[in-house]
């Protein structure tokens, strides 16, 4: 008896269009190749992010809590930052739920959609990105990338993360009667702390 | 399920009844494409984008098979669980068994248009699993035990109202609350213990990518993200059609994707699975329900182009005046229309009359899909197999025996001249009349063109056709 996967692709060997008249475009790049701090801040604010710019003076943990003064449950993956919660508390998916401010630092961002990326190299756990109210990226300028052509071409890490998330401003609905609700399910706010 | 053709007009028709439903609609979806556009309008290579990406999955489909083998080569390398289902049985079967292998009874997971036309809610209810969607428009849907009526926004035909009423059934909120960000926040209070406590999670997949083993997962809300993260257990039901070659490729559909969607630039997550999470287990249907078959229709195959992005269905006339419902299938709008009926041509017979013909869905496509080409086209297929109702099958004979004889066609205009002017209203507009139905017939004439132009123009044509005749 054939299995699903032979009768599948038997139908589709028979049924697809000459493959000779098809051929394989070569990679494209396209499009505006400014990778500027600006350019990404303009893109991270039409996409309900933030930046958390930095008071003289001011430690990251202090910015945070300006940012965030109601957050009891900081918990910090990154060494520039203490945080309240230790990250070693956070083992299974659900116990980031309890978690105010998630901070990070992400590997990468790129300037044409204001994106920042994080994998399990930057997360204890990959829910730590998700569960927390709200989210503190820390990102260093000169690891932005123009757009999203040139993001997929040099980033490694899109082939060698097993999960790898672009996360482009907080998380937003506008299923209800079309109004823009920032903060759906996911993290309420994203801001970016450059480094 | 019945095989009785959907009867659009008239579901459309109650649409239109509705005038606050049927202006908000209308309003919210021509925004989506006036949105759309002004993204167009900042990228100069907008077009090469769209020549790209129809190119590229060109190619793709006519090289599935290979790509199929190499996604799953390295998928399985990967450590991901990779399963193939003939049609929706299959694929619910498949599911279910893994659920139950884990001993998994509650499922929450993303919108995925495979597993509605898999059916797969109710087939799982009677396994005893409980699914939770999370996504919001698909959870309206869900409690209020509706299809989606548009592939992105699924709940895009309801006001704000019509939620209040939905959630104070079932999450006991106010049924007067008329500010949609406190019902978000509802969904977000009773979706998280929800999440917390699930044993499976369920994505679709909006694109793989061959050359690593990896699908890509596009939402707005985070909640794919949450439904695989939190339960150890990811299953991701997947169309054959969705594969790219190239991760390098992923960059040319990302741009295009949520600006044709929702006129915004990148939707706020793009999720690229490659592998289970630590401690976690990962599986992958590809579903073909018909797929394969519909490569090799030569007019329609084109179709399998398409990224869902749903900016057909903005920009048509017909579907932001009629809703997604009114289609009665799981696909709605021109890009239903066109695949609908190859999952059940009698009962799709009616959606490829849905279209002005307009071409305003081929213009938007992202991919290039001819759609109104293909409107047409499927008219043709289902005229040569009789699936036309009686009545327009009538006519249309009718009009072609007329047509075809010149003096019968002169005369029969004539009378119909004499009996627009002439006749009752009763016997020119009923049900033999449908194109009276919502529309005045044409005013008569006290002259017919072929009156006009023998009276005015044939004696002085003749002697300019004179010399014709000489040669």
């Amino acid at each position: 008896m054939s299995t699903a996967r032979d009768e599948i692709l038997q139908a589709l060997r028979a049924n697809r269009p000459t493959p000779e008249n098809h051929p394989l475009p070569p990679v494209a790049t396209l499009g505006d190749l400014d990778a500027s701090r600006e350019r990404f801040i303009t893109s991270l604010r039409i996409l309900g992010g933030d930046v958390l710019e930095p008071v003289e003076g001011e430690t990251l943990d202090q910015a945070i809590l300006r940012r965030h003064p109601d957050a009891r449950m900081i918990c910090s993956n990154v060494p520039e930052a203490k945080g309240t919660l230790p990250v070693e508390k956070v083992k299974t998916p659900q116990d980031a739920a309890t978690i105010d401010v998630t901070v990070v630092r992400a590997p990468f961002g790129i300037a044409e959609m204001g994106s920042i990326f994080l994998s399990e190299a930057q997360l204890p756990i990959n829910s730590f990105a998700h569960l927390g109210q709200h989210i503190v990226v820390l990102l260093a300028a000169d690891q932005l990338t123009a757009n999203m052509h040139t993001a997929y071409q040099e980033r490694p890490e899109f082939k060698t993360a097993n999960y790898g998330v672009l996360m482009s401003g907080p998380s937003a609905t506008a299923d209800i009667q079309g109004v823009l609700i920032r903060g759906a399910q996911g993290v309420r706010s994203l801001s970016v702390w450059f480094t | 399920m019945s095989d009785k053709p959907v009867n659009h007009a008239r579901a459309a028709e109650h649409f239109i009844e509705d005038a606050p439903h049927l202006q908000f609609h209308d309003e919210r979806l021509w925004d989506m494409r006036q949105k759309r556009d002004a993204q167009m309008h900042i990228l100069p290579e907008w077009q090469e984008l769209r020549e790209e990406a129809s190119r590229i999955k060109e190619h793709t489909l006519s090289r599935l098979p290979e790509y199929l083998e190499q996604f799953e080569t390295n998928a399985k390398k990967n450590g991901i669980h990779v399963h193939w289902a003939r049609d929706g049985t299959e694929h619910n079967r498949i599911v279910g068994e893994i659920l139950k292998a884990h001993n998994a009874r509650n499922l929450i997971k993303s919108k995925s248009m495979v597993t509605e036309e898999c059916d797969m809610r109710p087939y799982l209810a009677k396994q005893g699993v409980t699914v939770t969607e999370t996504d919001l428009g698909e959870r309206i849907q869900q409690l209020d035990d509706q299809l989606p009526s548009h592939i992105v926004v699924p709940a895009v035909h309801k006001l704000t109202a019509d939620v209040a009423k939905i959630f104070a059934k079932d999450y006991h909120t106010d049924p007067n609350i008329r500010d949609p960000h406190l019902l978000a926040e509802a969904q977000r209070q009773a979706a998280r213990p929800v999440i917390l406590h699930a044993d499976a999670g369920m994505t679709g997949g909006n694109f793989v990518v061959a050359e690593t083993g990896t699908f890509v997962v596009c939402t707005n809300e985070g909640n794919a993200d949450l439904s695989a993260t939190v339960p150890n257990l990811h299953i991701a039901t997947i169309g054959i059609e969705r594969l790219v070659p190239r991760m390098a490729d992923m960059g040319v559909f990302i741009r295009l994707l949520s600006r044709s969607a929702l006129g915004s630039p990148i939707t706020q997550y793009t999720t690229h699975f490659r592998g289970p999470q630590k401690g976690g287990e990962m599986h992958v249907v590809l579903v073909d329900n018909g797929r394969a078959a519909r490569l090799g229709m030569e007019d329609f195959w084109t179709s399998l182009k398409c990224i869902r992005c749903g900016a057909c269905m903005n920009t048509c006339p017909v579907y932001r005046r009629s809703g997604g419902l009114s289609y009665g299938a799981v696909y709605s709008g021109p890009i239903g229309a066109i695949i609908d009926p190859t999952f059940n041509e009698r009962k799709y017979s009616t959606l490829p009359y849905a279209s002005t013909l307009n071409g305003s869905c081929t213009n938007v496509c992202p991919v290039k899909i001819n759609i109104h080409e293909q409107l047409y086209k499927w008219r043709r297929v289902l005229v040569q197999h009789h699936e036309m109702p009686f009545v327009k099958r009538e006519i249309m004979h009718m009009a072609g025996k007329l047509m075809g004889q010149p003096k019968m066609y002169r005369a029969a205009i004539k009378a119909t001249e004499v009996s627009l002017s002439t006749m009752p209203r009763f016997v020119l507009y009923n049900w033999l009349n449908p194109w009276g139905k919502h529309r005045e017939n044409p005013h008569p004439v006290k002259q017919t063109f072929n009156d006009w132009y023998r009276k005015n123009r044939e004696t002085a044509a003749k002697p300019a056709a004179a010399p014709e005749t000489k040669k």
